[in-house]
């Protein structure tokens, strides 16, 4: 299996020993051995993934990574965090996909309102299987914890990924104020449920409700 | 060891009375003594003929001469910053990411096509970086700007490095370049994985790669 470490903050080294790691188009800066690069038509989950990503818009480019050696990836400088998943179900914005080990499945999930708000579109990539995962977040992401008494809401904007056995559903704090323009910029918040991680970045994307 | 980081994204480099320095113009961000800044018209070291060849070679990026007595600061961009040592080896390096480097070096310009023929050209090209790229030679330091940080991967003989050109940004020591090409049937028809141009580096040395396909 691929073996992921971060050299520094920024950049992902892989190191391969004749197999398979799945990245962004593109994403490789560097490398030492003998690699080969084949673009995956539809994130390589067959002629049925691929349809479901041209209808969802929920579009990812990955390239098939082959080979021998250490292989690095970066993505515009951007920070990176690794992600260890054992069995359980990884949901993150295909955009912030850097990396996943060969082994993992990647998918397309529906996610409800949530979607429209944040900016990404009503459909989200799932990462599934054990291995590892590579996720890209703009500054050094948080990684909260959800227990059972203790939900999260998170500003759709900063929202990346999460894990494990979380309800999401969507909370809206939009009052009279908001109608005057008077609103406090959070109208939206998705909120968290459950036992799981959530991945926020201290940043925020351009989003419908970042305007009210 | 003039050049002293005082964070990822700012050097601080000591001037002493006979001792010049070259940064580029406008890279100064605060300054501590008695130093002044005198353009050169020149574009670095050497006369009018080394003028003439970088003017040529598209290699002449604005620099200005620093001399005094004090501290000075420097920065650009907010890009980050890599202090390079040199001792008798040379420093391979596009100019305009060159932020500050010591007097003592001396700086020339390299045609690519001497490396590596033709495919050194067509690697110029490739990579957007021109025919020519700039060497400095000697024993000092040498301030680097690249965006995002930057890693440095030794290259030893038998181990060659392949390098994205977009995210190449120096190497030194006896190394060869040549643009290896990975180009299939899937990037004619448009399905391409991205990575059809590498930069092979091979010898013993050093790259230094950012991790960002940015141009600066």
């Amino acid at each position: 299996m691929a073996t992921f470490r971060l050299q520094g903050s920024k950049v992902l080294a892989v190191e391969m020993t004749g197999d398979a790691v799945r990245a962004k188009n593109g994403s490789m800066v560097a490398y030492d051995g003998q690699m080969a690069f084949k673009k995956m038509s539809g994130g390589g989950e067959g002629i049925r993934g691929m349809v479901t990503r041209r209808l969802t818009g929920e579009q990812m480019t990955m390239m098939e990574v082959k080979g021998q050696g250490t292989c690095y990836f970066a993505d515009r400088a951007s920070e990176i965090n690794l992600v260890q998943l054992h069995g359980d179900k990884l949901y993150v914005e295909s955009s912030n996909l850097l990396c996943t080990d060969g082994g993992l499945r990647t998918g397309t999930t529906f996610t409800g309102l949530r979607g429209g708000a944040s900016g990404n579109g009503l459909f989200t990539t799932t990462v599934e299987g054990t291995g590892q995962a590579a996720i890209t977040s703009d500054g050094t992401a948080v990684v909260l914890r959800v227990t059972p008494q203790y939900p999260l809401s998170v500003d759709p904007g900063a929202y990346i990924a999460h894990q494990g056995n979380l309800r999401q559903d969507f909370q809206s704090g939009v009052t009279f104020r908001t109608f005057l323009g008077e609103g406090g910029g959070e109208a939206f918040q998705i909120r968290f449920e459950g036992d799981g991680l959530v991945y926020v970045q201290p940043s925020e994307r351009n989003t419908v409700g970042g305007d009210v | 060891m003039p050049f002293r980081e005082i964070n990822s994204k700012m050097v601080e480099a000591t001037v002493t009375p006979g001792q010049k320095m070259f940064s580029q113009r406008g890279a100064m961000l605060a300054y501590r003594g008695d130093v002044s800044f005198t353009p050169n018209i020149t574009g670095g070291q050497g006369g009018l003929a080394s003028m003439i060849g970088r003017r040529v070679a598209n290699e002449a990026t604005p620099l200005m001469t620093v001399e005094g007595n004090g501290t000075v600061m420097f920065g650009h961009g907010g890009h980050h910053i890599q202090v390079v040592q040199l001792t008798g080896d040379t420093l391979y390096v596009e100019a305009d990411r060159l932020l500050a480097f010591d007097g003592t070096l001396h700086q020339g310009t390299m045609f690519m096509g001497s490396q590596g023929g033709v495919m050194g050209m067509v690697r110029g090209q490739v990579t957007g970086q021109g025919l020519f790229t700039t060497t400095l030679g000697g024993h000092g330091a040498v301030a680097v700007m690249a965006h995002g940080g930057v890693i440095e991967l030794p290259i030893t003989p038998g181990r060659p490095v392949h390098v994205d050109p977009q995210a190449y940004v120096a190497h030194h020591g006896d190394v060869r370049n040549k643009l290896s090409t990975a180009l299939g049937w899937r990037d004619m028809v448009g399905r391409g994985s991205g990575e059809a141009f590498q930069l092979e580096l091979s010898g013993s040395g050093a790259v230094y790669v950012q991790a960002s396909e940015e141009k600066l």
